[in-house]
């Protein structure tokens, strides 16, 4: 992500030399054979991303300025789409639900994804066989995966061992694929299941270029296990930490699939909103596209705010 | 959209042309205009065929291949029906194609709550020429009404569908009751009485969660106690907000707060309702006739002795309690090119032998009067008996062409308002607006 | 942080732990086992029991004999299939540039790309969806593949940088001394020593596609198209969601997903892991 360019030569000149200076640099960026292969292989995977992601970006942001109503009309309206989303007691479900669901889910997954990634960082009998299976939810379908917790979560009905366990144990009596707050809960639980054991697996990768050497130094100075832990392990840990906080944050924060499911259609979160607007409402089309603009523009703000505020670096 | 012109060896063509072209890379897509994915059981259409769509439902299906193989051996030459069948989002997946320009099925079977959205649209055909008043006149009221919208008739109904009240006529008579209650206060005191005689774990059970059939059942307790959705006089005009809807709605909630009904009710569709009732936990169950059908095929806890049926119960006040129509219709698409085709198949699939034959084998409701005074119906389809009682107390959910969009917010609400997390009061004054909103919205 | 491993307790807590860690991670499968090996019947029964006491194969009887899953299964294969291959193609040469070639713009080219992983896909499916509609692709194979090949890019061009680079520089120069291009060095050299590489970050591609729903339940109408993620949450009739269907049916699909996942453990974590700790 932040990777400074390389090849162009970006030294302060006098102004008119800057001219001649980029003309040359440029000239030679397209003779020199060896950088002009590397723009020709690079150019298939440009154009996919101009064309598919690009593009359909400032369609998307000039859809969000029309008011359109499915098969009847449209008209250059300015933001005020922009408006009516942010007045739109829907919009705001959505937003709370996406954030509550994105710092419950992250928050979790680091704390337990941590304290995995420590146990596997030890040799011991069955690492292996533990390490495993910590793999077996990751390559769920996000989809399949709420349909089988959802199963599990239906009340009173015979698939529904979760719910009825919960339920007779006495932590929640209601039905819980009832209450918007309960199935948020439940989201989260099926996102924790799924993605912690990856996120432990991202961090052990950090842990494991720890020298032990580091540890042992500490040990000599006397440090305990849980001063060891936050001295000299979390420093250690923490870049690989930020970039898996980072993917995590920005997956739970487009989140579609696992809450469209689990909430069969009726859980709201910001891509739910865009989905509905766009694509199941007759009316909202563009307030749809409005808020597609707003999931586009929150989630450069939260790479911002990761890559520069804490400085996670994604490239060495 | 895929071209309709697409045979047999073009749309094998078309894959191979696109495995070319894909390798070509993201350009190549764009040039592709007709790919047909894999799985055709249909070899798309050139003149003569028709290909209709229908949701997901296995009997039906079962009946319909056999009824279209005849029709098939009928115009063998001429026309060939072939059939599609289509998901549990089948009404997502219509209007994605409309919207992609229209798709290339001819004969549609679509829900009772469609047919203005997409006639409005201009999506499927006014049937007006065809469908003549004199045929029309062979249909039952409500059905045929749910087709109708604004002076054109868009579909002809197929079969038809209602809601009715199922019981435990055993643990009733037991308990001492002769008779299936009239209204939700006998209801109410008979579920009570039963469940603890009988130690039965729901009371009622029905479909309360936020979903159409919530809409369905939320409305039946509005309409029970007097109140409405729409003005039927100028359905441009919501009215929802009246002491008679709210009161529908205090005892739609009443069912829970009585300890009747378990409160995870309000995430039961139909499944969870006759789960529930086959096995034996529940005393009543509003449903569909399709549960009547399941106890006839007799593998369940409960079998059909033990069971009754009867139109559902009236409010406080009412004579009459109301069931809301379902069912399906057959369309023909704006867009198909074999209209008169299509129109051959229609009629064939409605004509009375072919109903009786749907009722017969898979007691589905005809919406032709004449079926419900045939004795061999009635005689090996007994839930004509009951379905005949109540077809004149049948009412059509909201027609509009932003049904759509209304029935969301209704979800929400009455699922909000069973919940007990809004009152009744509440619940009505606030769809009294988003709802008009959305008409205003719609068709300024 | 846990404790003294020396000690017995702390072995024992130890183990504790790690068992509870598994069995959460799996108990949701086994459940899932049974609510596709029994009967239906004994799917409706409620209280729910944990153990099964019926074995019956309705509901696998049920899910292929449905023509729409059997060709939701081959929609799927066939997705992934063209996207891996399509998304190896064009990932694997701007890797190699962007690994070994010294170009000015590499900088941004390689953050442009991995920037992708961060895009919202669904700020486009409105746009896409009417893009599709002009191009007549809608409800084609292509209107699945063309965004899933955008979003699986990032991830391959991702990997493959970080393979290539692992690959000694010498040999390339050496092949380059005798008179290769660039080009000829990375088909004849480079490429054949990284196959490993290649298909671990294939495999990738292809659960990730595999995976996708959003552009699926999108761009999909019907049966011809619609893969299984689609089609599985929507197992049901007009009045019946058939739970015993969905289950076996996720089965069928997460099954060989698992176990490619496993056979290839070793390479999937040291590849997702190899940018993210250097």
């Amino acid at each position: 992500m932040t990777e400074s360019a390389t090849g162009v030569d970006t030294k302060p000149r006098a102004p008119g030399g800057l001219v001649r200076g980029t003309l040359r640099t440029l000239r030679n960026e397209f003779t020199d054979k060896e950088r002009r292969l590397g723009y020709i292989l690079v150019t298939p995977a440009i154009a996919i991303i101009l064309a598919i992601a690009l593009f359909p970006l400032l369609y998307a942001i000039w859809l969000s300025l029309q008011e359109i109503i499915i098969n009847q009309s449209s008209s250059f309206v300015g933001f005020q789409n922009y408006v009516d989303m942010i007045q739109d007691p829907d919009f705001h479900s959505a937003l709370i639900n996406t954030t509550v669901f994105t710092v419950l889910s992250v928050s979790l997954e680091l704390v337990l994804g941590m304290a995995i990634a420590l146990a596997l960082n030890r040799a011991f009998k069955g690492r292996g066989i533990a390490r495993a299976t910590a793999l077996a939810p990751w390559a769920f379908p996000p989809a399949i995966a709420a349909v089988m917790w959802r199963l599990m979560f239906q009340d009173q009905v015979g698939g529904g061992i979760l719910a009825y366990l919960i339920r007779s144990s006495g932590i929640y009596t209601h039905p819980i694929l009832g209450s918007d707050s309960a199935l948020i809960v439940a989201a989260v639980l099926v996102d924790v299941w799924k993605t912690t054991p990856f996120m432990a697996l991202l961090l052990l990768a950090g842990l494991q270029v720890i020298p032990q050497e580091v540890y042992e130094a500490s040990r000599v100075d006397g440090a305990t296990s849980w001063q060891q832990f936050w001295r000299v392990t979390l420093p250690l840990v923490r870049p690989a930490m930020l970039v898996a906080l980072l993917f995590r944050t920005l997956d739970a924060w487009r989140v579609y699939d696992l809450l469209w499911v689990m909430g069969n259609r009726q859980l709201n979160s910001l891509s739910v909103y865009v989905y509905n607007g766009v694509k199941i409402s007759q009316l909202d089309f563009s307030l749809g596209n409005a808020a597609a603009v707003f999931v586009f523009l929150s989630s450069i703000a939260i790479a911002f705010l990761f890559i520069k505020v804490l400085g996670t670096r994604a490239v060495d | 959209m895929t071209t309709r012109k697409v045979g047999k060896h073009r749309s094998a063509m078309g894959r191979r042309e696109f495995l070319r072209l894909s390798g070509a890379g993201i350009a190549g897509s764009a040039l592709l205009s007709a790919c047909s994915g894999f799985g055709g059981e249909e070899e798309a259409s050139g003149s003569g065929k028709v290909i209709m769509s229908h949701g997901p439902d296995p009997v039906l299906e079962g009946l319909l291949k056999k009824q279209l193989e005849d029709f098939n051996a009928q115009h063998k030459g001429e026309i060939e029906a072939i059939f599609r069948p289509m998901g549990e989002d089948y009404f997502d997946q219509l209007r994605t194609q409309f919207q992609a320009g229209g798709g290339d099925i001819d004969v549609i079977s679509g829900d009772v709550i469609w047919p203005a959205q997409f006639g409005a649209n201009g999506w499927i055909d006014d049937l007006s020429d065809r469908f003549t008043e004199e045929m029309q006149g062979a249909y039952l009221e409500g059905p045929l009404g749910a087709n109708q919208y604004q002076d054109a008739v868009y579909g002809v109904p197929w079969f038809t569908d209602l809601g009715m009240l199922y019981y435990r006529a055993d643990l009733l008579k037991q308990s001492g009751f002769s008779n299936a209650p009239a209204t939700y206060d006998e209801l109410f005191s008979m579920a009570e009485k039963v469940q603890s005689d009988a130690g039965v774990r729901h009371g009622h059970v029905f479909q309360g969660s936020n979903y159409e059939g919530g809409v369905v059942n939320g409305l039946e307790f509005i309409w029970a106690h007097g109140g409405d959705a729409l003005d039927t006089e100028d359905p441009t005009q919501v009215i929802i907000d009246s002491p008679e809807s709210a009161a529908g709605l205090e005892t739609y909630r009443g069912t829970v707060e009585a300890g009747i009904t378990p409160e995870a009710i309000v995430t039961f569709t139909e499944p969870e309702c006759d789960a529930a009732f086959r096995n034996g936990d529940a005393v009543f169950m509003r449903n569909w006739p399709y549960v009547y059908g399941m106890l006839l095929a007799g593998d369940a806890e409960i079998k059909l002795n033990q069971v009754g049926v009867a139109p559902l119960p009236a409010g406080e006040g009412e004579s009459e309690g109301f069931s809301a129509l379902g069912g399906w219709n057959l369309f023909i698409n704006a867009t198909s090119d074999v209209k008169d085709e299509a129109w051959e198949l229609i009629k064939f699939l409605t004509t009375p032998e072919a109903v009786k034959f749907r009722a017969i084998e898979g007691s589905y409701l005809s919406a032709l009067q004449e079926t419900y005074e045939d004795q061999e119906v009635l005689d090996q389809a007994p839930v004509y008996e009951v379905a005949g009682q109540v077809t004149d107390q049948i009412r059509p959910r909201p027609v509009s062409p932003f049904y759509g969009d209304m029935t969301l917010e209704m979800a929400e609400e009455f699922n909000n308002s069973l919940k007990g997390e809004t009152s009744p009061e509440d619940a009505v004054a606030t769809l009294q607006e988003s709802m008009q909103g959305i008409i205003d919205q719609g068709t300024s | 942080m846990f404790g003294d491993f020396e000690t017995r307790w702390g072995k024992v807590l130890f183990y504790v732990l790690i068992t509870v860690f598994v069995l959460m991670t799996i108990s949701p499968l086994l459940w899932m086992a049974k609510m596709a090996l029994v009967s239906p019947a004994e799917l409706d029964v409620y209280p729910p029991k944990i153990l099964p006491e019926s074995l019956d194969f309705t509901s696998f009887k049920t899910i292929f004999g449905d023509a729409r899953f059997r060709s939701a299964l081959v929609n799927t294969v066939v997705i992934a299939g063209f996207t891996t291959v399509i998304c190896l193609s064009v990932g694997s040469i701007a890797a190699y540039a962007l690994a070994r070639l010294k170009f000015g713009l590499r900088g941004p080219v390689l953050s442009m790309i991995l920037a992708v992983a961060f895009f919202p896909a669904v700020a486009i499916i409105a746009p896409l969806f009417l893009q599709f509609t002009n191009w007549g692709i809608v409800n084609t194979y292509q209107s699945m593949i063309i965004p899933d090949v955008l979003f699986a890019l990032p991830l391959t061009v991702y990997l493959l940088v970080a393979y290539f680079r692992e690959l000694p520089l010498d040999i390339e120069e050496a092949a380059k001394v005798d008179g290769a291009s660039p080009m000829q060095a990375f088909f004849r050299v480079t490429l054949p020593l990284s196959i490993p590489g290649v298909v671990t970050t294939g495999l990738l591609c292809f659960i990730f596609a595999a995976t996708e729903f959003l552009f699926a339940n999108t761009f999909a109408f019907d049966s011809s198209t619609q893969p299984v993620t689609v089609i599985i949450p929507q197992f049901a009739t007009q009045y019946r969601t058939d739970y015993g269907a969905q289950a076996a049916a996720s089965m069928v699909v997460t099954i060989p997903l698992t176990i490619l996942v496993l056979a290839f453990q070793r390479r999937i974590v040291s590849g997702l892991t190899a940018g993210a700790v250097k």
